[in-house]
């Protein structure tokens, strides 16, 4: 059979559409493809086939029944495979109506690449390569920069019914035929994995890059419309579930269309929205399926399914660590009432210079831990990380580093960013990593109700050598009491050290190491007795803290390698 | 630091050697150190010489004086979150009694009110309390006043430490002394609030405990 993965050949003139113009004409090729098909086709039982057309079973449906790989018939039209398998030429035209069905009852139109698309309008294309062109146009329009994708197709779970009951029927009237003993009926092949096969080597033509594992998906999703109704069913049967209303709701938006439901002249929709909420009685609709199942021929299809096509980009990710100058500027987009809080946040300055360049649609910021807007971030920085949606353009390394540039050449200068680069999921799990048990190094500006003395220094760093670590309890603080928990929180402090400040006997600089969680401000001004011990106790005198700085968040990820 | 393998790679002069590149580091370790130095000293000069308290920047101090009765005068501190600190203020009466307070007692009314736990984000099993319910009771030498709740809110928390210490109301009533943490809805506490007196309003009032300034 013809596995081999050549061009698509050209289509013949009589077609009109600029489809396979991309491909290179190549007369032998297309000599080449001509043969292997009529020696597929000579195999094909004309009596089957022309049973199963006159049971409304598409062509290529009936191809992939025996085994025919789809692939080389990419190009041509129905017409021009038609004329291959029956042989006949002169009347054609006006058979080819009646020979082949409007709607294949057994793929329900996707194999003939007709489908229900945007605005209701029906789509009917001649070959997959028109199809594939319809796809690859979608692509293009959205300025998607790919170096491969993978080609994703769902549909509705009657397709593999039907598939079921057409083997079925074939295998029980023809066992006895030679031809089917020859041929083994396991070859076929499943609806989904012909029209993969059918539209990947034209869409790895049309976009020029490979079809495999990808962070770029182009999804193709079918469904019936008239599954809607059957969703309505199931969910009617739920009884007394508050959400019924909101349920149905939701079934219908996913299907779409509201409109197409109503504009279908079967009675089946009126029927079941007369039908009251506690019978136990199903629809007739569902009475029929069991004894469906086993029974030939498939229902007639007036409507081909709804296909919904999707191209994007997986979310790919920005790692790094960021530092904060200013002690107005909050880690998120923080707005009360309307009204911004600080005057810019860490996530619109990054995320905004980062997006543009990824052409993504939307970012979600994550970092490893925060500190108060009117704390600054200093040192070696926070380690964040930046997700990108459905990013059209994946940024080289290069691009990366000027992103990384721009930002910090900026006029205000209220924020820094190191180490920028795109990395993989490890990154999350790099974050994570024990997030609570790694330390926060701090410097504040402490002032104390007395003059600094010189016993001080040692009461505050002598804990680090007579305990291995100081242990402090802290009531949930005031400050954020109306939102947290009330509880009370033991935290260690690593170590701590004073630092004169020339020229002043009650100010002081203190540094520390705490674990992380510790709530620092409250450490020194003791938030009225709820965190002990505090500087305050400790020093015998009341302390306040006028400013706060994170100067290490000691992780190790996203460091300057 | 110093490495006694010096180790010299075959090619152009150009090139570092480790140890100059160890070197080269450490520095620019030591820049940044001293860079980030820079930005931690404050600007002596524009230290103020008593900064604001805690509690003077995150609370708006308001009084209720001759609450319920004369001279059981008690502050209530509201923070910008909603949530309200109540307490002793310096002017009540039991701070007159010599000796100062000398008991606290949170079992008044219906339950010890330093009993009871309240629990998760949205506060549980918190008591919802009027204005003039019961907090505790602080006792002198001489007498024994009652502390109310001021605010009518659900309490979060009281302060336990009072019970074993109940020093602390003498010394710092306005801080560590505080009684109670109470939650108001924000309905309740406009309501409220028309009747209390701002620090201004309040000093004015009781300017013989004062003194003319």
């Amino acid at each position: 059979m013809a596995n081999e993965t050549e061009d698509a050949p050209t289509n013949s003139a009589s077609e009109s559409h600029a489809t396979s113009a991309d491909v290179e004409r190549n007369p032998t090729d297309e000599d080449k493809n001509e043969k292997l098909l009529n020696d597929a086709v000579q195999f094909l039982p004309t009596d089957a086939v022309k049973d199963l057309l006159s049971k409304e079973v598409c062509l290529r449906c009936i191809f992939r029944l025996f085994g025919m790989q789809v692939p080389i018939c990419s190009s041509l039209s129905v017409k021009s495979l038609l004329c291959h398998v029956l042989g006949e030429q002169a009347d054609l035209h006006q058979n080819i109506s009646s020979v082949e069905p409007n709607i294949c009852r057994s793929c329900l139109g996707i194999l003939q690449f007709t489908y229900c698309g945007d605005k209701e309008r029906v789509v009917e294309n001649e070959s997959a390569c028109d199809f594939a062109v319809a796809i690859a146009e979608l692509v293009k329009k959205e300025g998607h920069q790919i170096d491969s994708f993978s080609l994703e197709v769902s549909m509705p779970p009657t397709i593999l019914e039907n598939e079921n009951k057409l083997s079925l029927y074939v295998k029980r009237k023809y066992r006895s035929e030679a031809w089917f003993k020859d041929r083994s009926i396991s070859e076929c092949s499943s609806t989904k994995d012909a029209l993969k096969f059918a539209l990947t080597n034209p869409l790895e033509t049309l976009l020029d890059v490979k079809c495999g594992i990808s962070t770029f998906h182009i999804r193709l999703t079918y469904s019936r419309v008239e599954a809607s109704i059957r969703i309505q069913n199931f969910v009617e049967k739920i009884e007394g579930c508050k959400r019924r209303k909101v349920d149905a709701k939701n079934c219908l938006d996913t299907v779409k269309d509201k409109s197409a439901i109503t504009g279908v002249e079967n009675s089946v929709v009126s029927t079941t929205e007369v039908i009251p909420v506690d019978e136990k009685s199903s629809n007739g609709l569902q009475d029929n399926e069991p004894s469906e199942t086993h029974e030939f021929p498939l229902k007639k299809v007036n409507e081909p399914c709804r296909l919904e096509c999707l191209c994007f980009r997986t979310p790919i990710y920005f790692g790094g660590r960021y530092l904060k100058y200013s002690r107005n500027v909050s880690q998120t987009r923080w707005i009360i009432d309307e009204e911004r809080m600080g005057e810019a946040s860490i996530e619109e300055i990054i995320g905004g210079n980062i997006l543009p360049m990824c052409r993504g649609d939307s970012y979600k910021f994550h970092a490893a831990g925060r500190e108060d807007i009117d704390v600054r971030m200093l040192g070696s920085g926070r380690p964040f990380l930046f997700e990108i949606q459905n990013a059209r353009e994946v940024p080289s390394e290069l691009l990366v580093k000027e992103i990384e540039s721009k930002i910090n050449s900026l006029e205000n200068k209220l924020v820094r960013v190191k180490n920028l680069k795109i990395v993989g999921s490890q990154g999350w799990t790099l974050m994570r990593e024990g997030e609570a048990e790694k330390q926060k190094q701090y410097a504040a500006l402490v002032w104390i109700s007395r003059p600094l003395q010189d016993e001080d220094f040692q009461t505050i760093s002598s804990l680090k050598e007579t305990v291995r670590c100081y242990q402090i309890l802290q009531k949930t603080p005031i400050r954020v009491l109306h939102r947290r928990s009330p509880l009370e929180r033991e935290k260690i402090i690593n170590w701590m050290k004073i630092e004169k400040i020339a020229g002043s006997s009650q100010y002081f600089l203190l540094h520390m190491c705490t674990q992380a969680g510790t709530y620092i401000k409250e450490f020194v001004h003791g938030d009225l007795g709820r965190t002990n011990p505090s500087i305050g106790s400790i020093l015998g005198c009341r302390a306040e803290i006028l400013q706060l700085d994170v100067t290490d968040v000691k992780m190790n990820c996203f460091l300057t390698e | 630091m110093n490495d006694h393998n010096v180790y010299q790679t075959n090619n152009s002069e150009t090139e570092e050697t480790p140890e100059q590149a160890q070197q080269e580091r450490e520095k620019e370790m030591q820049d940044d150190e001293e860079e980030l130095h820079k930005l931690l000293l404050p600007n002596v000069h524009d230290l103020p010489l008593t900064p604001p308290s805690a509690i003077d920047f995150n609370f708006v101090a308001y009084f209720a004086p001759d609450f319920l009765k004369p001279g059981h005068d008690q502050y209530v501190y509201r923070h910008a979150n909603g949530l309200c600190v109540i307490g002793l203020a310096p002017t009540h009466v039991a701070f007159k009694d010599e000796g100062g307070i000398t008991a606290v007692d949170f079992n008044v009314g219906k339950s010890d009110r330093s009993g009871f736990k309240v629990t998760g984000k949205r506060k549980k099993n918190a008591q919802h309390f009027e204005s003039n319910t019961a907090v505790c009771k602080v006792c002198t030498n001489n007498d024994s006043y009652i502390v109310r709740c001021c605010v009518k809110g659900s309490l979060l928390e009281v302060n336990n430490r009072l019970i074993k210490q109940p020093g602390l109301l003498n010394s710092s009533a306005d801080r560590e002394g505080y009684i109670a943490i109470i939650m108001p809805k924000p309905a309740d506490w406009l309501k409220i609030k028309s009747s209390l007196l701002g620090l201004e309003d309040y000093k004015r009032k009781r300017e013989e405990c004062f003194g003319s300034s």
